[in-house]
């Protein structure tokens, strides 16, 4: 089955929702409403015409800056200056949130793309985990780097990052950390020292010890 | 190509040019004839440092790509064992030599520090590939990647490549044995350890 048809069976189901059809950009997805994306989930699996039993891949996506035809260039993330020390911008982020879900059908054989978009500061989607299980770690690591809360998941927390890492590293305004907790995450230039010795402190350090 | 005769790279720095490596065959030279009096506790040392360099048991410290090449150094064709480096402990507490293969992120850091200080004395440390040299693909990007193990413990041997092929890793092997051989006296970390690395805590 052709994903507009199937998109024309979910708009069918779901009549009172406001979706849309996108397909400006590499794949045609449909865009779902936050608060109906649980129902259509259990529809989208639970019709025999459809039967996706296979979530492939739920990811949260930061629109900061991106064209909406799928065609512009999204903004220069933060990183890391030459020298090893943290770039700065004073830039606000503005754009949406947004959540994107793959979805594939052992039974027939189609594929389906889902997607949900959500406002920056209030980025909270019903959680999908119950529908497919697969979703659990997904959700877990969009919570982790872009800070997007899934209500209703049973263990939401951090799976990549550290328990205590504060900040979200995949938002387009991140800015890289200088250190974490005396872990020291600022690098060294490679050309400043070939022999690697200046990452020694100065004050007083003897590095010629025998180690 | 001499090496007398290219210019110094940037940043190098004169006062530390006796620690350049092929000086170090010199200083060894010298150090020999300058020990000649003193034979017996010289022979001592020899023996204990070739019995040390023959047997370095590393600790099983793979922790990315580096990881997949150092195991197949340890493999049949080009066999660490044959350097007696070839009885990976599982246990930092057998082990001296600590070869870290691969990327260290910072929730590895902490486990890494734990890792180094369950070692006994004399231990080594071989920064294996680039991204425990220099943070290595991940320095412009890496948020949670700490840019180079010497941030962490200190290294004796920095072995290139990303990641390395086995004989440059046997070739760094023998590099370290090399500066085992030319050891003399007891063990003794360098001071900055102390002070600067101690503060990362320790995570399980």
């Amino acid at each position: 089955m052709q994903d507009r048809d199937i998109y024309e069976l979910l708009a069918g189901k779901l009549e009172d929702a406001e979706l849309a059809w996108r397909e400006a950009g590499p794949e045609a997805y449909a865009l779902v409403p936050a608060a109906r994306i649980h129902e259509a989930a259990i529809f989208l699996r639970e019709d025999p015409r459809l039967s996706f039993d296979l979530l492939m891949c739920l990811s949260g996506i930061d629109w900061d800056g991106y064209d909406e035809s799928g065609k512009g260039k999204s903004v220069d993330i933060l990183g890391y200056n030459p020298d090893g020390t943290p770039e700065t911008s004073d830039r606000v982020a503005a754009g949406d949130l947004g959540v994107a879900y793959h979805l594939y059908s052992y039974r027939h054989d189609h594929k389906f793309a889902m997607q949900v978009r959500l406002a920056r500061d209030n980025a909270t989607v019903p959680t999908v985990s119950d529908v497919w299980p697969t979703a659990d770690w997904h959700e877990r690591e969009a919570w982790d780097l872009l800070g997007i809360r899934f209500a209703g998941h049973h263990d939401l927390q951090r799976i990549l990052l550290d328990e205590e890492w504060v900040g979200h590293p995949l938002r387009k305004d991140y800015q890289m950390p200088d250190r974490w907790t005396e872990v020291p995450l600022a690098g060294q230039p490679y050309s400043k020292n070939p022999f690697k010795q200046d990452n020694a402190p100065p004050a007083g350090g003897d590095d010629s010890g025998e180690g | 190509m001499s090496r007398e005769s290219t210019t110094p790279p940037p940043g190098y720095d004169p006062a530390r040019e006796h620690m350049l490596d092929f000086k170090v065959d010199e200083q060894l030279a010298q150090l020999v004839v300058s020990e000649r009096k003193n034979f017996i506790l010289t022979t001592i040392d020899e023996v204990f440092n070739w019995a040390r360099l023959s047997s370095l048991w590393p600790v099983t410290f793979g922790l990315a790509c580096c990881a997949i090449e150092m195991m197949a150094a340890s493999a049949t064709r080009y066999d660490i064992d044959r350097f007696g480096a070839g009885a990976f402990r599982a246990t930092p507490r057998q082990a001296d030599l600590m070869i870290v293969s691969g990327t260290v992120t910072a929730k590895m850091a902490t486990r890494l520090k734990l890792i180094y200080d369950q070692m006994p004395e004399p231990k080594w440390v071989v920064a294996m590939g680039s991204c425990a040299i220099g943070g290595g693909p991940y320095f412009k990007f890496g948020y949670h990647v700490v840019k180079g193990v010497d941030f962490l413990v200190p290294v004796d041997v920095y072995i290139p490549g990303c990641p390395p092929r086995p004989e440059v890793l046997l070739d760094g092997l023998m590099r370290l044995q090399d500066k085992i051989r030319g050891r003399k006296g007891k063990f003794r970390p360098p001071k900055w350890v102390q002070d600067y690395a101690q503060k990362i805590p320790y995570r399980r």
